[in-house]
This record gives structure tokens, C-alpha cells and sequence, in this order.
């Protein structure tokens, strides 16, 4: 009975426990005594004041409009697949459809070249994807650069999005190349001996390409590859006299631990240095006459 | 209908983004809401900031409900929550302990009492220590049934029974030492 008195006074009984609770009290005057105390608790404890009135809602949605909601965070349920559709949409169709073109020349140029094929496909698969991700970041070539530096996602996931989506089909598109060649008959020992050939040096000149567009821009990253590239390109010719860089190209073009340890090295290095903010500009919004 | 479905109905609407709903919520409930966070906090404006946030929680959470607990319960909890949040690092406004005067003459707090026109008993309520405060201002003054409070507080009704009786056993304490009938 002690216990039904609390909610006797505080009023939470419902009708049939109150006339079971009152019926006891007529006869107990101890319980009677408890039940004062407790109502003496109940009526001391409600403050009886008037609640803000409805205006209160008003300024809590107005709250809900300007103060921020801390994104709930993901658990590790795999990759954010809205993250990279909303990438895919980024991607330039120019770019794409550029780098298929040069893609497809170098397939009939390498069928055309017959025997050396794969030397072909080496050259023109690392240029189209160092040019490709030279266009993944960066505020002058990306559209969404200001918005992704205002939103919460971090810029390095959203550079990691892009490098693969960029360079992923790039990849594709050199493996389609090679298939084509490889069923035109342009090789002799098969897809394999293709992909090996172009494969280093793609990863390799993608990374660096990567590497000095986040650290100083896309002029910068382009030039680089391209220089590399004309190195290799003329050292069969012009710059064959000069042995010690004809080695050195030998080494970078072709697909070993090494090159694959370097290319990830620099991107890894690219990821850091994107998380810092924009890459280094030198030149001036306006000039000093 | 009964107040639960109505409730459940209301909070089903807010959950979609009826701003209406919200108010009629916070209008069947603002009084218990607001008259449990003031014993919690001790202070009307503080009170005030709390049941702001716990209405903008409500509005930004309402989807979470799970319609396993009454509407009400909900409610409570999240407004304990928000309290929790933003009593944790302030300094309460009284004194835990009361400060004995042998003299018998009224001090400072009882001059303060008797001109914001509260009893002894309701000063002394807000020397009680929070979890025997929090505990009457769920049964009290908010009216949830033991059952219901014992589930804000995530505690077993034995356990909300014999913190109401260990707070009634204080108050006596306190009022006997400031002199003043239970």
C-alpha cells in the first residue's frame, strides 16, 4: 500500500486503484500521514508556471534552418555509392571521348605496325591517362571545386573517387586496345605480352601526372608527362646517341615491382598534399602595368 | 482515440515535416515538459534553452521513434538527454548542502524564497541531488506513471521507488535542520 500512495499523489493511479487506495485510508491513519507527506513532495515539487508559448516552435524551426546537422556517421557499410555516381556525373565527356579517340588511333596504328605493337600501345596508353587525371582536381578545371571545399566530405575521398573513376577507364579502355590488337593479330605473343608493355609506364605517368596537379596545377602535371614522354618516344631516334637516358627511359618504361612501388609512392603523396587546399598559383587575378 | 495515438499520430505527422504537428505536440506537452526541465535546471531561462533544444530534437529525430514506448516516455527522455547535455559542465545554482545557521534568523536563501513567493519545501527540492530531483520531477511533476519513469531513467521501478523515498528522507533532513515542519 506504501507504494500506491507515491502515485496516489502524484495522480498517475487509475480510477479503480484510487477507490482501493481511498477505501484503505478511512481506515489507517498511518498511511493517511504518509500520503500527506508525499502530497506536501507533489505540490512543492511543480513549479506552476506557464510554459513559453507557442512562439517556441517558431524559433526552433528557424534553428533547424540555420544551425548545421552533424551527418551521422557511416559505418563502415563499403563504398559511398551516391558519393560516386554524383563524381560520374563530373567526369567531362570531351575528356572521355578524346581520350577513346587517341585510344582507338594507337589500335590502328599498333595493327598497322604490326610487330611492334606493343611498343605502340605504350606509348599512347600512359600520355591518355596522365592527361586524363591531370584534370581531377584542381579550381580551374573542376567545375565543383569551390562546392567541394565547402562541403564536409573530405577533399582527399573525393579525389580518390575521381583518380579511380578517371583512371578506371582509361585502364578500360587500354585493356579494350589491347584486346582488339591482340584478336587483329598485331601480337604474336598475346594479350599479356600487350598489357605488360603499357601497364608500368601508365601507372607510373598517371601518378606523377597526379602528384603535380594537386601540389602546383594541370599546366605543370601535363608538361611533365608530355616531356617524359617525348624522351621515350625519341629514344629510339633522335636521342638514341645519348645511352645513359635511353637506359634510364628502359627502365621507367616497362612493368616491374619497382615502377609499381614509385607510381604508388607518388600517389599516396598526392592524397596527402590534396588535403592541404589549392595547389600553388603563381600567377596574379590582375597584372601591374 | 486516446492521447497515446493522438500522440503517435502527431509525432508520425512531425516525422514528415509537418510544422503543425510539432506545435500541437508541444502544446499538449509543454507544461509537464517545461515544469520537469525547470526542476532540473533550477533557473527559467535555462529551462527555456533546454526544451528548445529538446523540441528541435524532436523535430530532427521524430523518424527514430520506434513506437515501442508511449509518446510521452519518448518525449521525457529526450528532454533528460538535452538537460544532460547542457547541465553537464555547468555549476548547479545552489548548493548541495545547506548551509546551517544557528542563529535561526532567515538568510540570503530564505529572504530569496520568501520574495520569488516559493515554499521551503520547493527551495529545498532544489537542494535534493540531481538523480533524487530528476526522479520527483519525472513523478511529480511530469505525472509518468513509476513504469514510465523508471524507462526515461533506464532504471528498474524498485530502483524509482527507493530513490523517491531516499529523496523524501532528505527533504525531511534538510527541513528539519532549517527548522521548518516536514
Amino acid at each position: 500500500m506504501n507504494e500506491r500512495l507515491m502515485e496516489y499523489a502524484a495522480g498517475t493511479l487509475t480510477p479503480a486503484e484510487r477507490a482501493t487506495v481511498d477505501a484503505h485510508l478511512a481506515g489507517c491513519d498511518g498511511c493517511r500521514a504518509d500520503l500527506a507527506a508525499w502530497a506536501g513532495i507533489a505540490a512543492a515539487a511543480d513549479p506552476d508556471v506557464t510554459p513559453p508559448g507557442p512562439a517556441l516552435i517558431r524559433r526552433v524551426l528557424a534553428r533547424s534552418v540555420l544551425s548545421p546537422v552533424v551527418p551521422p556517421a557511416r559505418g563502415g557499410s563499403g563504398p559511398n555509392i551516391d558519393l560516386v555516381r554524383a563524381e560520374l556525373r563530373l567526369l567531362r565527356v570531351r575528356v572521355l571521348v578524346a581520350s577513346a579517340f587517341v585510344m582507338a588511333l594507337g589500335v590502328v596504328l599498333a595493327v598497322v605496325q604490326g610487330g611492334g605493337a606493343g611498343d605502340v600501345l605504350a606509348l599512347v596508353a600512359p600520355v591518355v591517362a596522365a592527361a586524363g587525371v591531370s584534370g581531377v582536381y584542381g579550381p580551374r578545371h573542376d567545375p565543383a571545386f569551390e562546392v567541394v571545399a565547402a562541403t564536409p566530405t573530405a577533399q582527399r575521398l573525393i579525389l580518390l573517387i575521381r583518380l579511380t573513376l578517371v583512371f578506371g577507364y582509361d585502364l578500360i579502355l587500354a585493356l579494350a586496345a589491347s584486346a582488339v590488337v591482340a584478336l587483329l593479330g598485331g601480337s604474336v605473343a598475346g594479350i599479356w605480352a600487350l598489357v605488360v608493355a603499357w601497364l608500368g609506364p601508365m601507372a607510373l605517368l598517371s601518378a606523377l601526372s597526379l602528384l603535380l596537379v594537386v601540389w602546383f596545377g594541370p599546366d605543370l602535371a601535363i608538361g611533365a608527362a608530355l616531356t617524359l614522354w617525348s624522351l621515350r618516344a625519341l629514344s629510339g631516334s633522335v636521342l638514341a646517341q645519348a645511352g645513359w637516358l635511353v637506359d634510364l627511359t628502359g627502365v621507367v618504361w616497362s612493368t616491374n615491382l619497382v615502377t609499381g612501388l614509385v607510381a604508388g609512392v607518388l600517389t599516396v603523396a598526392a592524397v596527402i598534399v590534396a588535403g592541404r587546399g589549392e595547389p600553388v598559383r603563381h600567377s596574379r587575378a590582375t597584372y601591374l602595368t | 482515440m486516446g492521447t497515446d495515438e493522438v500522440d503517435a499520430a502527431l509525432l508520425g505527422l512531425v516525422a514528415r515535416g509537418d510544422s503543425a504537428a510539432l506545435t500541437r505536440l508541444y502544446e499538449a506537452h509543454s507544461g509537464r515538459l517545461f515544469g520537469y526541465l525547470l526542476r532540473l535546471a533550477g533557473d527559467r531561462g535555462v529551462a527555456e534553452e533546454i526544451l528548445q533544444d529538446t523540441m528541435l530534437a524532436v523535430w530532427r529525430s521524430a523518424g527514430s521513434y520506434a513506437g515501442g514506448a508511449r509518446v510521452t516516455t519518448w518525449l521525457f527522455g529526450v528532454a533528460r538527454r538535452q538537460a544532460h547535455n547542457r547541465l553537464r559542465n555547468v555549476a548547479p545554482p545552489v548548493p548541495a548542502e545547506a548551509v546551517d545557521r544557528p542563529d535561526g534568523t532567515p538568510g540570503p536563501d530564505e529572504l530569496a524564497i520568501a520574495a520569488a513567493g516559493g515554499t521551503p519545501v520547493a527551495e529545498a527540492i532544489g537542494r535534493l541531488p540531481d538523480h533524487q530531483r530528476d526522479v520527483i520531477g519525472l513523478v511529480f511533476v511530469a505525472g509518468l506513471p513509476l513504469a514510465d519513469a523508471a524507462e526515461v531513467l533506464g532504471v528498474p521501478v524498485g530502483t524509482v521507488k527507493s530513490r523517491l523515498h531516499h529523496a523524501r528522507a532528505r527533504l525531511a533532513q534538510l527541513l528539519s535542520r532549517q527548522g521548518v515542519p516536514e
